[in-house]
């Protein structure tokens, strides 16, 4: 009884099996492939991403899979072993540092880029902004409502603010760029610090005022900033380049309005002799170590990203192959990685010492 | 002899049976398992409560998800609201006014919306749907009506309860609608006939019938409502992800599924939460179990004093 | 004369609002394929067949479109003989007490939110296996097809006039043969129809591959205890990014999607119509 509709049927089932045959035939033509997964913080989003492409031309057998979900993600992701490299912008707590080791491997933590927070906006007809530290914290917190609130028109005179409520964009997953920016405004504001504090996740005062939004991860933020006339976010540098969104200039340490450019970042870096301990003991390390550098041309809210890795002892978390390829593209990235060329915009390279605290930390995991 | 035989096929399709069973009860154990550490640390503030304070320090979680569950039943209501009308009169057309042809085309319609992927409704939501209502219709009623509460919201962005009911609407329809179709299909003939002896007009004589198929368009109600409080992908791109607790209906907010899907996937680092969203599943669980339980009571009833 | 023209008024009005509500039923499909079409074509056109090829790297949805028919063909594995023997169970014994439960659970899990069911396969396979895997997510999506599956199954037997029944017994023909082996492929069409519409359904599905799947989009999948793609949750992901490009991207995998789920979908759903015993 062969009909037309059993022919049918059969058609269909013979492509989804023809197809299931060609994912398994991949297999056998893909046996010197090697996948990577690389999850987390999405502050450096456009940086890995850049490094994941100049690395595949060369090594067209590695395949790197990027993840977002933000810092407490990759964390936890981490932890679960559900990825091989964490990605984190803010050090690891202790408290998750044990977790960690308690798996029986050896975690190790180091930076691999250097990024800035900026602080983005979306007001139609308005081209630039220049925010003391008290206007900064008075947005963000909620005391200061309308775009053309005093303190705003005294900073910023022949400006085309309008009468409008300024709606404030945050992250709504636990994110690392949201633990620099409100770490960074706990220094430099004791009413913050007290009433909203610093954390991957906070409660935002703007929320409970009906002029809070979230958005998932940097792109979901600046997405919803591109779509919210009135709108401001922090977010990191690459993005607002990437899509071309207005900056603010920010007042640093100093009391100069700085805008956020690689020089401003580099100058920030270079006046801090950066501590950075040891790999095996990432918890350590201070996340407000470049915040609110010294120095006239210093922008104030940059920070270090870092990357998780196994030292896989016994072999517990990678497999040889896994682990020649982590090795290897890790090595890459600290070294080559770090040169100008391979840098996307709105990032800047690590200090020498500083590499070299990844690089042995990364000659140190097993294969 | 039978016995054993009949035994034999007993034996087959049991291990089938018990496992479907045995899955359902897992799922539960696991949901009540995984949530009752947040009931007993909060107790029912859980789901009274408006807050979210995720921090690095147990001591200092807490957690209120009331926000979450007026969300789910805001939107979800809306989406009846706007969707009963819409599939009382596709029922009605169907059956009483559309010739042969196009009846069967509007009926394969309704159910391939039915099936279709809910994440293509949730890219036309995002690209196409909230844009139209924020310029067609959220912004000119914000502008004229923003006294009453029900618009009291500035429309930003679109993303907001309207958008997200407009959209699970559109998703709900075709399930209500084959319900009450069906329904009214079933109505006997006699009854139509005797309608139009004395007289009515199609209006009248819809009227009627309809009173005849009560049951049937509750049944679809519910079902529909439990349908809605389900959908995740879709909603969560569309609602704007944004703890309120508001009834004005241009302001964005959330609902559990997808505070579920957002939230999830940070949950472990912090050591509270895991639990809240398991609680908010339950939640989730039992709102739409209670509904369809309802829903297939009530169809059921019905049909059976309707089969003679 | 007064009367009559209020009352043939209010019947003009109701016909005009029905078929006014009517039209506004079906119109977003349209309006959907159109967009999708409108947008996804130039993307694909312009990429050509990379796009379906290439990975993420090289602007293709090739791993994901892998990834959907590996999980929809793992999915099936797993969730088909259960279910197909679930329904056959509730059709020849409808009135036990586990055959009403059986029922009365089979629309319980139609209606389950998916989301629900991916955290729930998280718990027990993710965390204790240590990595995403298409295993978990095909299990996920087999739980979710299962009560489709069965309901059409017993759906389709029961549209089986009762006399082949008797006269298979009155033969002496024992219930298993009898069920399996004569009506079982009596009601082949409806069976497989069913499990075809569940199959492009279970295609389609986004919330319950969240937490299981993982995302694989640069290579293809090689392993069913790994990580893999799929379409729906590719699409997921690109609709949150900013980017223009994620955004054209994500319509060209929305029409492939549209597409394939059409095809599958409708003629199946035309010949369920003709199926006649």
């Amino acid at each position: 009884m062969i009909t037309k509709k059993t022919v049918f049927g059969l058609v269909i089932v013979a492509i989804i099996l023809a197809a299931g045959a060609y994912a398994c035939m991949s297999k056998e033509s893909s046996k010197g492939l090697v996948s990577i997964r690389t999850t987390g913080a999405t502050f450096p989003q456009y940086q890995i991403q850049k490094w994941i492409e100049i690395y595949l031309k060369e090594h067209p057998n590695v395949k790197i899979e990027y993840e977002g979900g933000g810092s407490g993600h990759g964390q936890e992701a981490f932890l679960q072993g559900l990825t091989h490299i964490g990605r984190t912008d803010p050090p690891v707590r202790e408290s998750t540092w044990n977790q960690f080791k308690k798996t029986g491997d050896q975690p190790l933590q180091f930076p691999e880029v250097v990024g800035a927070v900026v602080v983005s906006y979306n007001v139609p007809g308005l081209n630039s902004l220049k925010l003391s530290k008290d206007a900064l914290v008075g947005i963000f917190i909620g005391n200061i409502i309308y775009w053309d609130d005093p303190v705003l028109k005294e900073l910023n005179p022949n400006a085309n603010l309008p009468h409008k409520e300024i709606i404030v964009v945050h992250r709504s997953d636990s994110s690392g760029t949201t633990s620099i920016f409100t770490t960074y405004m706990s220094l430099i504001n004791k009413t913050w610090k007290s009433r909203v504090g610093a954390g991957k996740t906070v409660e935002w005062p703007t929320d409970s005022m009906g002029r809070g939004l979230g958005g998932k991860g940097n792109p979901g933020v600046v997405t919803v900033l591109m779509q919210t006339p009135y709108s401001i976010c922090y977010t990191e540098l690459s993005f607002a380049l990437e899509e071309g969104l207005s900056v603010a200039e920010i007042e640093n340490a100093q009391g100069a309005f700085v805008k956020p450019t690689k020089n401003t970042i580099k100058a920030a870096v270079s006046a801090v002799s950066s501590h950075i301990p040891s790999p095996s003991e990432g918890y350590m390390e201070d996340l407000s170590q470049l915040l609110n550098a010294p120095g006239e041309d210093s922008y104030p809210i940059v920070a270090f990203t870092h990357l998780l890795v196994w030292k896989n002892l016994g072999g517990k978390h990678y497999s040889t192959k896994e682990a020649k390829a982590i090795k290897d593209f890790l090595f890459w990235i600290l070294t080559d990685g770090q040169k100008e060329e391979n840098l996307a915009p709105g990032y800047v390279g690590l200090p020498p010492e500083v590499a070299e605290m990844g690089l042995s930390a990364v000659n140190s995991i097993h294969e | 002899m039978y016995s054993r035989v009949a035994d034999r096929f007993r034996l087959i399709t049991s291990p089938a049976v018990f496992f479907v069973f045995i899955l359902f009860c897992g799922m539960l154990a696991v949901y009540f398992s995984n949530a009752y550490p947040a009931i007993r640390r909060e107790g029912v503030h859980l789901f009274l409560d408006n807050t979210w304070r995720a921090a690095e320090e147990p001591e200092e979680e807490y957690y209120g998800i009331a926000a979450a569950i007026w969300g789910s039943i805001y939107t979800s209501s809306i989406a009846i609201l706007i969707s009963m009308p819409l599939a009382i009169s596709y029922s009605i057309f169907v059956v009483d006014c559309a010739p042969k042809r196009v009846k069967n085309v509007l009926i394969i319609t309704s159910d391939v919306m039915a099936g279709l992927p809910t994440i293509i409704y949730g890219i036309w939501g995002v690209f196409v749907l909230v844009p139209f209502m924020k310029r067609y219709v959220m912004t000119p009623l914000y502008e004229h009506l923003h006294f009453i509460p029900l618009f009291s919201t500035p429309p930003i962005s679109g993303f907001s309860y309207l958008s997200a009911g407009v959209l699970l609407a559109i998703m709900v329809t075709p399930f209500s609608s084959a319900i009450i179709r069906e329904a009214y299909q079933m109505v006997p003939f006699r009854y139509r006939e005797g309608a139009y002896a004395l007289g009515l007009t199609r209006y009248e004589a819809t009227k009627v019938l309809l009173g005849y198929i009560k049951p049937a368009i509750y049944s679809g109600l519910v079902l529909a409502f439990g349908r809605a409080i389900g959908e995740t992908v879709a909603v969560s791109l569309v609602i704007g992800n944004s703890f309120n607790l508001t009834p004005s209906i241009f302001s964005p907010g959330y609902t559990i599924s997808s505070l579920i899907a957002n939230q999830f996937g940070n949950s472990f680092i912090y050591g509270h939460m895991r639990p809240v969203l398991y609680a908010a599943g339950l939640v989730l669980f039992l709102i739409g179990f209670l509904v369809n339980l309802a829903g297939m009571f009530i169809l059921r009833r019905w049909k059976k004093n309707v089969e003679i | 004369m007064w009367k009559f023209s209020l009352r043939m008024a209010k019947d003009r009005v109701f016909i005009v609002a029905v078929s006014a509500f009517t039209i506004l039923t079906v119109y977003p499909l349209l309006h959907i394929i159109y967009s999708v079409a409108r947008n996804g074509l130039p993307v694909i056109m312009e990429r050509g067949p990379t796009f379906f090829t290439g990975g993420m790297s090289e602007a293709g949805i090739g791993p994901a479109i892998a990834g959907t028919f590996l999980l929809v063909l793992l999915s099936s594995l797993i969730g088909l003989p259960i279910a197909f023997l679930v329904g056959v169970y509730a059709y020849e014994y409808p009135d036990s007490l586990i055959g009403r439960t059986t029922q009365a659970l089979l629309q319980i899990m139609l209606e389950f939110p998916t989301v629900l069911v991916g955290v729930f396969v998280m718990d027990i396979i993710v965390l204790p296996m240590g990595t995403f895997s298409a295993l978990a997510g095909a299990f996920a999506l087999a739980i979710i097809m299962m009560p489709y599956v069965a309901v059409y199954t017993k759906e389709a037997m029961r549209q089986i006039p009762f006399t082949y029944r008797e006269a298979s017994f009155g033969l002496g023909v024992g219930r298993v043969k009898a069920i399996f082996r004569i009506l079982v492929p009596l009601a082949k069409r409806g069976i497989t129809t069913g499990i075809l519409i569940s199959m492009a359904k279970v295609a389609g599905e986004t919330a319950p591959l969240l937490f299981t799947a993982g995302g694989l989009y640069e290579s293809y999948p090689t392993s069913v205890t790994e990580p893999v793609g799929a379409i729906p949750l590719l699409i997921y992901t690109l609709i949150q990014s900013p980017s223009k490009d994620a955004h054209s991207m994500a319509w060209g995998a929305s029409l492939v999607l549209l597409i394939f789920f059409l095809g599958v979908f409708i003629p199946i759903r035309r010949s369920l119509k003709v199926v006649r015993l």
